[in-house]
């Protein structure tokens, strides 16, 4: 499944709409579909709120794997921003430390695993691979 | 789509919290006064934004001697509250009654 995404928060219901369609489509199992979901989210929003120097739509992509599904993000015409280098927040940290914001790419990576990240032509490409096994 | 309702003992909250629906939340949040529930028995999903919400209401209400209480969490809100460290910061109430 591949669609381009216009950078505009409205298309997360889109996004959802699709990944429900996939899913019953290719039979793939309900429980993936949260990760699936948020670390979908947390990307493609990272994505806009980072690279404003393009007008260019994004590509998500899922491909149902033998034991889950590969999902990849891609944002053209940009200039190279790894996520992963962000400093990692503190979910231990007490109340009065804590603040609004940072905790998506952690929630990605507790409920996914790895995100990999590849720069090319200009264009940024995030990927995981969301498994059973992947979870915590 | 997310469906926010002010209720006796605080908010209930129906559908997915996510980057385009929280911020729509935020100003019934602020109605909050005092110690209020949060009943998530109809939340679907929650993502890093729908849990900012939270946290900034319930640091405002804490520091005014209440906070926030978040009842019948299901299975799969429970699981986010955990990795991001909220179960520790917040009163969770699952959805089966079970402190």
């Amino acid at each position: 499944m591949k669609l381009s995404l216009s950078r505009e928060l409205s298309e997360l219901q889109r996004i959802v709409e699709a990944r429900r369609a996939y899913f019953a489509e290719r039979g793939l199992p309900a429980s993936l579909a949260y990760p699936v979901d948020l670390a979908t989210e947390e990307l493609f929003v990272n994505m806009i709120r980072h690279n404003t120097g393009t007008r260019e739509p994004i590509t998500l992509e899922l491909n149902a794997v033998q034991d889950g599904v590969a999902v990849s993000l891609t944002d053209h015409d940009v200039e190279p921003f790894d996520p992963r280098l962000v400093a990692p927040v503190d979910s231990g940290a007490p109340l009065a430390q804590r603040e609004a914001g940072g905790l998506g790419l952690h929630l990605v990576r507790s409920l996914v695993g790895a995100v990999h990240y590849e720069y090319r032509d200009r264009s940024s490409k995030l990927s995981f691979l969301a498994r059973e096994r992947a979870r915590a | 789509m997310l469906d926010v309702q002010l209720v006796d003992r605080g908010i209930r909250l129906a559908g997915r919290m996510d980057a385009a629906t929280a911020p729509g939340a935020e100003v019934h949040f602020e109605r909050l006064s005092g110690l209020a529930d949060v009943d998530m028995s109809a939340l679907e999903y929650i993502s890093s934004a729908g849990l900012g919400v939270l946290l900034k209401s319930h640091k405002r209400l804490v520091a005014g001697g209440g906070g926030l209480r978040l009842v019948r969490v299901n299975p799969h809100i429970a699981e986010i509250l955990h990795y991001s460290g909220f179960d520790m910061l917040f009163e969770v109430v699952p959805a089966d009654g079970r402190a």
